[in-house]
């Protein structure tokens, strides 16, 4: 199977405009599907944002009308495959259990491309950054229960266990420590770009989210924990955009966002369970082959390139929603107490790291381990899914 | 892995003290209950049927007698969303008593059970989206209190877990002992609020 989306040519830009009854799309059961179907879509939305938003600074950025019109052209599919794809999410949901869906994306995802990364220094960073994911599906797991009296395992349907990763309240690190070294885009592998900025994507819709969506709640707990771990999301996307290269150019960057959209609507269709989701990701991919070939359009007219200098020679092999368990559990076992330090990372907890640490808790135990205190006030225990025994680091099982 | 069940509103440790909280766990509860039903078979199905019948009357009608009520007097416009939530109710009864007139295993059971599920589903989360925060914008804690015990006087009417000698009489969930669960629960209500 060798899939070259610079070889296929899709639906023709002006034939690419949907009304209002080709939008109105059925939303997923919000309790019967496939959770990674539910995880596909979160992630999909996550790229479509990155889209809009990266044109979007493109253009801000353009001085020339004709290429801002072209932009803006391309955009405005864009906008409409992201309400197509978002609002495959069922209204019925609540916002909680949205999130509990956002963060199995986080956990199974980045899991998967730490597996996949050919770099040690990007897989490193998936690594450190997938356990304090894990962590946050753990504490909304808790306060899921508090709030609602449903259990996490209704959602992520017990292919993604939820147990303590790093503890969230060590996420808080001197801001200066977030950011990495980006990979070298002359010798960087294709497929680390398209991770990069497939993470990059998801979390910064999850801080998005998060952000927006933490003050509808009323009960103080659920805002404060949404808080800690809205800002924490931007600690993520700090790791995860200094990853890229920041010496490609705009044009270069453009062809890489079109690149992976049609490499990841790609590997959904080969692998989606719910055949009306599945005739949209194919959908979109023909969609995405034609903004891919006008990005590389522009790439040649303002780079004076060809965009096979920069991509990959054939499509890698596809992005895939699969239990990660014994995998998080290794890494539960080995990096549990690791930090940052610069660009790197220590086992210490430094200085710097201390200070902050001392100065964002004020002297009080933050949202996430107040809200396990809660959990145990009216359960008289923690809510875990640990369907693969007992926690890896003896001093995170239960008492 | 052994993970314990979530307890019953009102059955865990929670203060209980806040009326729109406690009905969201039940909400949850119900929906607890709705999977136990589909995840069973047999006999085991039809002891949790009839727990779901017990505690979707007796949900109904706490909010009917303490939620609803408050509402249409308090909230500008309330008298709208009550109706809406009527008519939802009205609804999945006219569901419910289509399921209590079958025997869980009957193979159109599951598919009526599913639109049952459904049904309620969007109800509760309507009923959360543009009723409860009415109420919690209009009232203090103390209303929000005396409601709260209200609707706790009620859920004692739905008891968990029943003797399994009560229990396995299946024609309990016909609609004659349904309905006066119904009126019992009104009564229990209506004496918590101090209106009796």
């Amino acid at each position: 199977m060798t899939f070259n989306p610079l070889e296929q040519r899709g639906i023709p830009l002006d034939r690419q405009l949907r009304n209002w009854r080709e939008m109105n799309v059925q939303p997923i059961d919000p309790d019967r599907g496939d959770p990674y179907t539910r995880c596909r879509i979160i992630t999909m939305n996550g790229i479509e944002v990155e889209a809009i938003l990266f044109s979007h600074q493109l253009a801000r950025n353009t001085v020339d009308p004709d290429v801002k019109r072209q932009l803006a052209r391309t955009r405005y599919i864009e906008a409409q495959q992201q309400k197509v794809v978002n609002w495959l999410l069922p209204g019925v949901s609540s916002v909680l259990e949205t999130t509990i869906a956002y963060e199995q994306v986080a956990v199974d995802l980045t899991a998967w491309v730490a597996r996949m990364e050919p770099d040690p220094y990007l897989r490193q960073a998936y690594q450190f950054g997938v356990l304090e994911d894990f962590d946050h599906l753990f504490r909304y797991a808790n306060l899921y229960e508090m709030i609602e009296h449903r259990k996490a395992e209704s959602i992520v349907d017990n292919l993604t266990e939820v147990m303590p990763g790093r503890p969230t309240k060590f996420h808080h690190r001197d801001p200066y420590d977030n950011v990495r070294d980006p990979y070298d885009k002359n010798e960087a592998n294709p497929l680390s770009k398209l991770h990069a900025l497939t993470i990059m994507s998801a979390e910064q819709q999850t801080m998005n989210f998060y952000m927006n969506t933490g003050p509808t709640y009323m009960e103080p707990i659920a805002r404060q924990l949404y808080q800690e771990i809205g800002l924490i999301e931007e600690e993520h996307v700090t790791h995860y955009e200094s990853l890229v290269d920041p010496g490609e150019t705009w044009w270069e960057q453009l062809v890489n966002h079109e690149y992976n959209e049609c490499y990841l609507y790609y590997s959904f269709m080969e692998q989606e369970s719910d055949p009306k989701v599945q005739a949209i990701w194919e959908l979109h991919l023909n969609m995405e082959l034609e903004h891919l070939h006008t990005a590389c359009d522009m790439m040649r007219r303002y780079d004076g390139r060809e965009p096979q200098e920069v991509l990959a020679p054939e499509l890698p092999k596809v992005v895939t929603f699969a239990p990660n368990k014994q995998y998080l559990r290794g890494l539960l076992d080995t990096q549990m107490d690791l930090t940052t330090l610069g660009a790197g990372y220590v086992r210490e907890a430094h200085e710097r790291f201390e200070k902050m640490q001392e100065q964002i808790h004020g002297g009080q135990e933050p949202p996430s381990e107040r809200v396990m205190a809660e959990h145990d006030d009216v359960f008289g225990r923690e809510y875990r899914v640990q369907s693969e025994g007992e926690h890896p680091d003896p001093a995170l099982r239960e008492k | 892995m052994s993970e314990p069940r979530t307890h019953r509103a009102g059955g865990d440790k929670a203060k209980d003290t806040d009326v729109v909280a406690l009905l969201m766990r039940q909400h949850g509860d119900i929906r607890n209950l709705f999977d136990e039903v589909e995840q069973s078979k047999g006999k085991e199905r039809r002891t949790a049927f009839h727990r779901l019948v017990r505690l979707l009357a007796v949900h109904e009608t706490a909010e009917e007698e303490v939620v609803h009520p408050f509402v249409r007097r308090m909230v500008p416009g309330g008298e709208q969303v009550v109706e809406d939530r009527l008519a939802e109710e009205k609804a999945a009864k006219e569901t419910l008593a289509t399921l209590d007139e079958m025997d869980t295993d009957d193979p159109k059971f599951m598919p009526q059970l599913m639109k049952l599920r459904k049904d309620v589903q969007e109800h509760a989360r309507a009923e959360e989206r543009y009723e409860f925060i009415h109420i919690r914008r209009h009232t203090d804690a103390i209303n929000l209190a005396v409601m709260a015990k209200a609707v706790k006087a009620a859920e004692a009417m739905a008891p968990t877990h029943p003797h399994p000698g009560v229990e396995s009489l299946a024609r309990n969930v016909a609609l004659g002992p349904v309905a006066a669960l119904m009126d019992r629960t009104k009564d229990a209500v209506r004496k918590a609020m101090g209106n009796d």
